[in-house]
C-alpha cells in the first residue's frame, strides 16, 4: 500500500510527465519529501529556501484541504493527494 | 411584478421550479456588484444580465486593449481604447435594456470599496490580481455581502462562493499566487468561469440548489474535468478569524 500524489499538471513535465505518484510516509510533508526524492526538479516549485511549501501551493487530502495543519497533516496508507496552485487571474 | 414584455422575454426561465414567477421577481429586484470586466466579468455580466437581474454596478479601470479580445467578449475591435467599464455597459444595454446598469471607471482601493459595495445584494469577485481581491474579500466580509468567487490561468480556473460569517473566506484559501505577472489564458476558460459564478449568483438570489459554499470547484480544460475540495474557514484567518484585527 501506499499514497498516490495527483500532480499539478503545470508540473507533470518535472515528473516524467505522470499525473500520479506513488509515495510513501505518515504525514503530508513526510509525502512530499518522497516525491521530491523520487522528482528533485519539483522541489524548487514546491518549497522556499528554507524549506517551508510555498503558499500558492495547495494541498488537499482525500479531496479535504490540509491548511493550516499543511505538511503536518497525517495519512495513511491508501489515501490521495492533491496538489493544486492557487489562480487570480480573471 | 413582472410585465408582459418579462413575462415573454423569461418563459423558459419561469418554466424552471426553482425560479418561477416568485424567482423572476427576486432577480428584477436584486443588485450585483461585478468587480472587473475582463474575461471573467464579461461572462458572468452577459448571463446575469440575461437572466433578469434588476441592477448592475460594473467596476473597472482598465481600457480595452487589443490582447484582451480572446476572451473578454464584450469588447470588440471597435473598443479598442475604451474603458471596459464603459465598453461593456454598452453591450448590456443593448442585450438587455430592462437592467439598470452603471459602470464605474474606477480601481477598487481600501479607501473606496466600502462605499461602492455599499447596498448590493451579492458581489462577483471578477478581478485579475490578488491584492484587490483581498480588497474585496474584506468589504464583503465587513458589509456582510455574499462574494462569488472565480480566477482562472490557462485552461484552468476554479470557483467557491462565500457567505460571511459562514463559510470560509478568500483569505481562508488563497495565500499567494504563482510567480509571473502576465497569466496564459485561453478565452473558453473564463466563459465557463464566470458562467458558474453567474449561475450561483442566480441560485443564491433566487433561494434555490445547493451553494457552492466551503468547496473549491477546480475546473481542468485540458482533461475536461471538474474536481471539487473541501474547504475550511481558518480560525486564525486575518480577514475573517480571530487575527483580523491584527491583519
Amino acid at each position: 500500500m501506499s499514497i498516490a500524489i495527483n500532480i499539478h499538471q503545470s508540473f507533470q513535465h518535472l515528473a516524467n510527465a505522470r499525473s500520479v505518484v506513488e509515495v510513501k510516509g505518515g504525514n503530508v510533508g513526510e509525502c512530499l519529501n518522497d516525491l521530491i526524492r523520487q522528482c528533485p526538479e519539483l522541489k524548487r516549485w514546491l518549497f522556499d529556501k528554507k524549506n517551508r511549501l510555498f503558499h500558492y501551493v495547495e494541498i488537499y487530502v482525500n479531496q479535504e484541504s490540509s491548511y493550516p495543519e499543511e505538511l503536518a497533516m497525517p495519512v495513511k496508507d491508501g489515501d490521495t493527494l492533491s496538489m493544486t496552485l492557487t489562480l487570480a487571474g480573471g | 411584478m413582472l410585465t408582459d414584455g418579462e413575462q415573454e422575454r423569461y418563459e423558459r426561465q419561469l418554466l424552471l421550479r426553482e425560479i418561477g414567477e416568485e424567482g423572476q421577481k427576486k432577480l428584477k429586484g436584486a443588485s450585483v456588484f461585478v468587480a472587473g470586466a475582463g474575461g471573467l466579468g464579461c461572462s458572468a455580466a452577459l448571463y446575469l444580465a440575461a437572466a433578469g437581474v434588476g441592477r448592475m454596478r460594473l467596476v473597472d479601470h482598465d481600457r480595452v486593449e487589443p490582447g484582451n479580445l480572446n476572451r473578454q467578449v464584450l469588447h470588440w475591435d471597435e473598443d479598442i481604447g475604451r474603458t471596459k467599464a464603459a465598453s461593456a455597459t454598452a453591450k448590456l444595454k443593448r442585450f438587455n435594456n430592462r437592467m439598470d446598469i452603471e459602470p464605474v471607471e474606477n480601481i477598487l482601493t481600501t479607501d473606496n470599496v466600502s462605499q461602492l459595495v455599499a447596498g448590493f445584494d451579492v458581489i462577483v469577485d471578477a478581478l485579475d490580481n490578488l491584492p484587490a481581491r483581498y480588497v474585496l474579500n474584506r468589504a464583503a466580509l465587513e458589509q456582510n455581502i455574499p462574494l462569488f468567487h472565480g480566477a482562472v490561468y490557462g485552461f484552468e480556473g476554479r470557483a467557491t462562493t462565500i457567505i460571511p460569517g459562514e463559510t470560509a473566506c478568500l483569505r481562508c484559501v488563497c495565500r499567494d499566487t504563482i510567480p509571473g505577472e502576465t497569466f496564459p489564458v485561453i478565452g473558453v476558460t473564463p466563459a465557463v468561469i464566470g458562467c458558474i459564478q453567474a449561475t450561483e449568483v442566480i441560485k443564491y438570489i433566487a433561494g434555490c440548489g445547493r451553494l457552492l459554499t466551503n468547496r473549491l470547484l477546480i475546473y481542468d480544460g485540458l482533461n475536461m474535468s471538474f474536481a471539487e475540495y473541501r474547504i475550511k474557514k481558518d480560525p486564525h484567518c486575518d480577514h475573517c478569524g480571530d487575527a483580523k484585527a491584527n491583519g
